[in-house]
């Protein structure tokens, strides 16, 4: 094994073990010898994608997850504080928001970390977003994907008109809705491309749905 | 607890759970019906009316940690909730800091307290149940922390959570000792956290198990009946068991060991009262006759045997059509 090939196993296994000590040394010699930033980005969300993968097939839990997620949030941020490094090229534009009225944000902010790892460009617009918000938000961001989270059954009841005036303002815009009150069935009652089940397998959800979109459009 | 054999027709108990929704059979708005007693007692008194069976004397998950002194936002209209822009629970140093509160001046729990008496005292309720549903040290600290440092927090400062959730804990358990003496025969404890959307099986039994397991016993040596409400995704029912032993488990979702709903009956139907698991976007959205196609399911996985209650897996959605809840009951009495 390479001196290289150890320094990037060390990034993903600092990730996969939420050690951030071994996060910060291997991220310093990594710089320091010169690694490329894609092949450090990788190693890091290496280690992302294992932690929600175990999660996934139950063996680990959502705590470990939230703490690999601020893990890899502070190695990306130290690697792309760097001077020219960048996080993604052409980035996926995405708004992301909970419907007014709903302050319960814990799955949108996992949802936002994963995302913004993963290289999306991300507006959060937080919790308790009036359906204004996110139509003035969709239009200026020109976005790609549009994101709405409710955990009450009395607020989820707003996302029909906004996706109705997202799409009526952005028709090529992807409309992703999720929490606990929903499923696939009242996601497509109320107008929206996809339903994202779990912040767990939101990135597969998300691109599955945007492909999906792309040849109903053809 | 069985409720038949394989040769007798089947009798298919049901629960409505009526709570938020009540509201709305007797006019009042979900802020009275969170704070103001009169109006809560009005509201499940108006439910049995209507829908008859058991009432659950609860209105939202706030209870415990505002009389701790979270601050609650009252919506007019919607589920109160904590302040999460303002956390109780600050820091880390502030676990240790949490002062053990006076049940007498503990006003949302004496509103509950005085719910009970009040629906158990009127005319209107005879012949009527009555329980109603305690958050477990872990439900409430959540309230007062926020679910995602918490969820951190177990695993980095566990002994600093754990030294909260016994402050928590000794104040529960005389909040469930005086719901008995209210008069209540049962008492839900809420253990959401024991599942795969909360922490891993073994950090749950760490953290929350030996103090859920104190709530326990005081609920059963005041010989009430202890359910479990758990609308978590996979809920650790074997977990659950071990520390409180309960006689039902409410649920909404399958437990992590159980592919479908058919080995949950075969390896924990004979251990406990199955409650559930009524799809509650189903309530929300659906039609009767599909809440009834549903239900007609539900039965026949879950009901024969006995040791079953047909209810939704969560509390009914407080704006979901009440035809919907007369559907759960058609559905009962006709596939039962």
């Amino acid at each position: 094994m390479t001196e290289e090939t150890i320094i990037l196993k060390d990034l993903e296994s600092a990730v996969l073990n939420h050690d951030d000590q071994l996060l910060n040394k291997a991220l310093k010699i990594a710089i320091d010898a010169g690694i490329q930033s894609v092949e450090i980005r990788r190693s890091i969300l290496g280690g992302l994608d294992r932690v929600r993968r175990k999660l996934m097939s139950n063996e680990t839990s959502l705590p470990e997850l939230l703490i690999s997620l601020d893990i890899t949030a502070q190695g990306l941020e130290t690697l792309f504080s760097q001077e020219g490094l960048t996080p993604a090229k052409d980035p996926v534009s995405l708004v992301i928001g909970v419907v007014e009225g709903d302050p319960h944000d814990l799955g949108k902010n996992i949802i936002v970390q994963i995302y913004k790892s993963f290289g999306y460009e991300v507006c959060d617009l937080g919790a308790q977003v009036p359906k204004e918000r996110f139509v003035k938000a969709v239009k200026e961001k020109n976005a790609r994907v549009l994101a709405l989270s409710a955990m009450m059954s009395t607020t989820m009841t707003a996302m029909p008109e906004i996706i109705k005036e997202a799409r009526a303002i952005s028709p090529g815009t992807v409309i992703l809705v999720g929490g606990a009150p929903l499923d696939e069935v009242l996601a497509r009652t109320y107008g929206a491309d996809g339903y994202a089940e779990s912040a767990v397998t939101i990135l597969e959800e998300t691109e599955r749905t945007i492909t999906r979109c792309m040849g109903k459009t053809k | 607890m069985n409720q038949s054999t394989p040769t007798e027709q089947l009798i298919v108990p049901y629960g409505v759970v009526l709570c938020g929704a009540a509201r709305r059979l007797a006019g009042v708005s979900y802020r009275d019906f969170s704070t103001k007693p009169e109006a809560t007692a009005e509201s499940y008194l108006c439910a049995y009316e209507k829908f008859g069976g058991s009432v659950l004397a609860w209105t939202d998950l706030s209870i415990e940690a505002a009389d701790f002194g979270q601050k609650i936002i009252y919506p007019e209209e919607s589920t109160a909730f904590p302040d999460y822009t303002d956390p109780l629970i600050k820091d880390i140093e502030d676990y240790r800091k949490l002062k053990r509160i006076n049940l007498k001046d503990a006003k949302r729990m004496q509103g509950v307290l005085e719910t009970i008496r009040i629906v158990l005292n009127s005319k209107r309720f005879e012949g009527g149940s009555i329980a109603s549903l305690c958050l477990g040290p872990l439900a409430v600290l959540n309230m007062m922390r926020g679910a995602k440092r918490l969820f951190k927090d177990c695993v980095l400062y566990p002994n600093e959570v754990m030294a909260c959730m016994e402050t928590i804990t000794e104040v529960l358990i005389e909040y469930v000792e005086a719901m008995c003496d209210a008069g209540l025969m049962n008492v839900a404890l809420d253990t959401l956290l024991a599942s795969w959307s909360g922490l891993s099986r073994e950090l749950w039994e760490k953290i929350e198990g030996p103090f859920v397991r104190e709530i326990a016993d005081a609920i059963r040596k005041k010989q009430s009946l202890l359910f479990i409400h758990n609308c978590g995704d996979g809920p650790y029912f074997d977990s659950q068991i071990k520390f409180m032993e309960p006689m039902a488990i409410s649920f909404a979702q399958l437990p992590d060991d159980c592919p479908d709903r058919k080995e949950l009956k075969r390896r924990y139907g004979d251990q406990v009262v199955l409650v559930g698991n009524i799809s509650t976007p189903l309530l929300s959205y659906g039609t009767p006759e599909e809440v009834m196609a549903e239900c007609r399911v539900i039965i026949e996985d879950l009901a024969p045997g006995g040791n079953f209650i047909l209810a939704p897996g969560c509390e009914f959605p407080p704006d979901g059509p009440f035809e919907n809840a007369m559907a759960i009951i058609e559905a009962a009495e006709q596939y039962g």
